[in-house]
């Protein structure tokens, strides 16, 4: 294989080879601590009542222990794979994009945390449904919480799954063991049908591998090893970020360079999927069979009159066979900037060049947004370059929907209700918000600052922007000669999605286990046969979602976002309302949780006729359908409470009002 | 309904933690809009432009003005408050004992009663 590439050490490589051993060990310790945590964890189950125990802890999280883990939870993978990449893709807008994580702490925890666990309190509530049913002393509105509940998780818990693996995947590719580890899974299931069908056998060996983890240490450990591997986790996170903040803006030439330059910068050009690209020929026709990888520069002299060097990149790696000279249609990205364009040709002999090449038959496209004259500087202001929408990338609407997707859906998620349930006592609560504000300021606006750094630092990664967080880790660690720290920054990732796989984990199976068997089937089972199904719930669900995970459905990435928003605009309503609200009855919360729940997916719906896809929603005035459902589902419950009568004298009573202390 | 409080409204009160709870969402809630109500507008005036030139645009300590102005900013404001709200106004109120596994003997002694209803009933009849 002939790789014509003139240099010896290129940085790529370079990147792969230091980052994936790095990662790979970070894995390996990863995964023995937590096993570590989950037996102590396991310990603390012989003394206590088990399902309170299992699932929520005994109601006994610390300060520490209840903000790490409600900050962890919160930050999925996403935090550390897709923000980045969308701020290497879009630049500064994306700190008005996550602005609202200025409130998110003290709304998600502060808006019904302290009530809400008083509630759970009174009533002995274990999980979220628990407390509906609860509340309302209502078992079909218990029923109907698990359904929404099992139903929207158990297709985030197949997502998240799938995201864990494609980063472990995206951090191992290039490690020698690992790659023929992955070979000898494919042919041992070569021959099962199922198995043999998945993605890739390398993804296949990901999720076997962070699957396995997961389930086994979530089983053994139940809330408490979720909740320590989480601080643990946490931490790991904030040092990454800390750590990566003055490298970055140091290589970079300071904050001030950085945005000098990106505000010259112009989005790159890019080849349509289905057609189109660059003609390469080489000067010679290849005496063997010749890849091309993906993120290899290609460069050729300057058209006509124009003075800009032509520099692409490629984005899918293609072949050209041996004895021929030429391939078409290679899918490939081009510079625009000068500033980046000969950043990258002045370090020519450290990255990986195709040469004796030239470039010819040039189809590309420009985006849609960001590169006409009047949008110059667009890395630098809103709405920010895209290449599928001419309105920019975060349009006015957006905007706004943003500031309410993250801090008032992150309030009606569920598995952020039941750590709510979780914390000792409101002191706890109190130190917990300051703890999460710091901890969210520490991490969501340095990576902003990061990744801008990155666009000038790593420019013309956006063919592969994943990416982009273990490049920069491994970039930024080589250039101070401390290879070996990329391995803490690339655990940032594992560590963001473990915590948040786990905690959905025991959300379904504590649905089944309490909602459905307990409270609807036997509840007069006995402890040892709740102990048995507990451990036997998480792992059969934990297991079912891996095995679904081999294949996962398409679309998995805008599953999760239209599971993030319909969990909100189902229970938010219902669970403010019957916190706050002495009035509302059984009615009205099922009307709040129906209401939003069908408004939400009627947006979905539509979108399917008018704009041809499920997941791309009709926005009734420009508005994510996450604004439109939150708002009929409070007023649907409210005007079904109001229609209908008052609640038992006794429930209003229950949950809100004491004894006089002088009585 | 074991855990209830007697019925007799004179011997009750409004639950203090239920009170404070809500005076303290209202706040919250307050905040959130001040932050969406700066954040947004201050961005959208200031930092949505169209044929920037590349050499005027404004900073602060190294980052576009509109985004210190707009985020980092507020974002500042937003953590001083929410560290102040938490430590020095939100009351620190007794959460109660949890009646673990309550509601569950209530189910089970409703479900008992029942059967036992049906099963007089049935003599009755």
């Amino acid at each position: 294989m002939n790789l014509l590439s003139t240099t010896n050490i290129s940085l790529t490589n370079l990147f792969a080879a230091t980052s994936t051993n790095a990662a790979l060990v970070s894995f390996l310790v990863y995964t023995a601590a937590v096993f570590v945590i989950a037996a102590l964890s396991n310990r603390l189950l012989k003394s206590k009542s088990f399902l309170s125990e299992y699932f929520l802890g005994s109601r006994g999280l610390g300060v520490w222990a209840f903000a790490l883990t409600f900050a962890a939870t919160s930050s999925s993978g996403g935090s550390f794979t897709g923000f980045p990449s969308k701020i290497y893709s879009h630049g500064w807008i994306l700190a008005l994009w996550i602005g609202s994580y200025m409130v998110v702490p003290i709304c998600t925890m502060g808006l019904i945390g302290k009530r809400l666990n008083q509630v759970a309190r009174r009533s002995g509530s274990i999980t979220v449904p628990d407390v509906i049913r609860d509340r309302f002393h209502s078992p079909v509105l218990g029923l109907m919480a698990v359904s929404l509940i099992v139903f929207f998780m158990s297709f985030n818990l197949v997502a998240q799954f799938k995201a864990g693996s494609l980063i472990l995947q995206t951090l191992l590719d290039g490690v020698t063991i690992f790659e023929s580890a992955a070979d000898g899974l494919s042919q041992a299931v070569a021959g099962i049908p199922y198995v043999s069908e998945s993605e890739s056998p390398e993804y296949l060996l990901c999720l076997l591998v962070f699957g396995v983890a997961v389930i086994l240490y979530t089983t053994y450990g139940g809330f408490h090893a979720v909740v320590w591997t989480d601080v643990m986790q946490g931490i790991v996170m904030v040092i990454g970020v800390l750590i990566m903040l003055p490298l970055a803006i140091s290589q970079a030439g300071g904050l001030e360079n950085t945005t000098k330059l990106m505000a010259k910068m112009t989005p790159p050009r890019i080849s349509d999927p289905d057609k189109g690209g660059i003609t390469l020929t080489l000067a010679e026709p290849a005496t063997e069979m010749m890849r091309i990888e993906a993120g290899t520069w290609i460069t050729d002299t300057p058209i006509d009159d124009d003075k800009t060097p032509l520099l692409f990149r490629v984005t899918v790696a293609t072949e050209i066979a041996e004895g021929e000279t030429t391939v078409n249609e290679v899918k490939v990205l081009q510079l625009t900037t000068l500033d980046d364009i000969e950043r990258v040709l002045a370090r020519r002999e450290s990255e990986k060049f195709l040469n004796d090449v030239s470039v010819s038959n040039i189809d590309l496209k420009a985006y849609a947004y960001g590169e006409a004259g009047s949008q110059q500087g667009t890395y630098v202001v809103g709405p920010g370059p895209s290449p599928g929408s001419d309105s920019g990338f975060l349009p006015l609407s957006l905007a706004i929907s943003f500031f309410f997707m993250w801090a008032i859906s992150g309030t009606g998620q569920p598995a952020n209700m039941v750590r709510l349930m979780a914390f000792r006592d409101t002191k706890t609560l109190q130190r917990s918000i300051c703890t999460v504000a710091i901890y969210y300021t520490l991490i969501y606006f340095p990576l902003v600052l990061i990744f801008c750094c990155a666009r000038v630092l790593l420019p013309g990664m956006e063919g592969d922007s994943d990416r982009i967080m273990p490049a920069m880790a491994v970039y930024l660690t080589e250039h101070i000669g401390m290879g070996w720290l990329a391995g803490l920054l690339v655990a940032a990732p594992f560590a963001a999605v473990m915590s948040t796989v786990d905690s959905f984990l025991l959300l379904i199976s504590s649905a089944w286990v309490r909602d459905v068997y307990q409270r609807n089937i036997n509840p007069e089972a006995s402890e040892k046969t709740i102990k048995k199904l507990s451990y036997l719930a998480t792992f059969v669900v934990g297991t079912a979602a891996m095995v679904v995970a081999i294949n996962p459905p398409q679309f998995l990435q805008d599953i999760i976002v239209y599971v993030g928003s319909g969990l909100a605009a189902s229970f938010l309503a219902a669970i403010v309302y019957g916190l706050y609200w002495r009035r509302i009855n059984a009615a009205g919360a099922m009307g709040a949780m129906l209401g939003g729940f069908s408004v939400h997916l009627a947006m979905y719906v539509t979108g399917y006729f008018v704009n041809g896809s499920f997941f791309k929603p009709y926005q009734l005035f420009d508005f994510d359908p996450i604004i439109i459902g939150l708002f009929v589902s409070f007023i649907s419950g409210f005007v079904v409470t109001k229609l209908t009568a008052p609640p038992p004298q006794e429930l209003v009573h229950k949950y809100f009002y004491t004894t006089k202390a002088d009585s | 309904m074991s855990t209830a409080p007697s019925n007799d409204t004179e011997s009750m009160q409004l639950d203090p933690v239920f009170l404070n709870s809500k005076r303290e969402a209202w706040i919250i809630l307050g905040l959130w809009v001040a932050a969406l109500l700066w954040s947004v507008p201050y961005c959208y005036f200031n930092g949505f432009q169209t044929g920037l030139d590349p050499e005027t645009i404004e900073t602060t300590m190294g980052i576009p003005s509109w985004v210190f102005w707009g985020i980092a900013f507020p974002w500042v404001v937003a953590d001083l408050f929410t560290i102040w709200f938490c430590l020095f106004y939100m009351k620190e109120d007794d959460l109660g004992v949890a009646h673990e596994g309550e509601d569950l003997a209530e189910e089970i002694a409703e479900m008992h009663a029942a059967d036992s209803d049906a099963t007089t009933g049935g003599n009755k009849s």
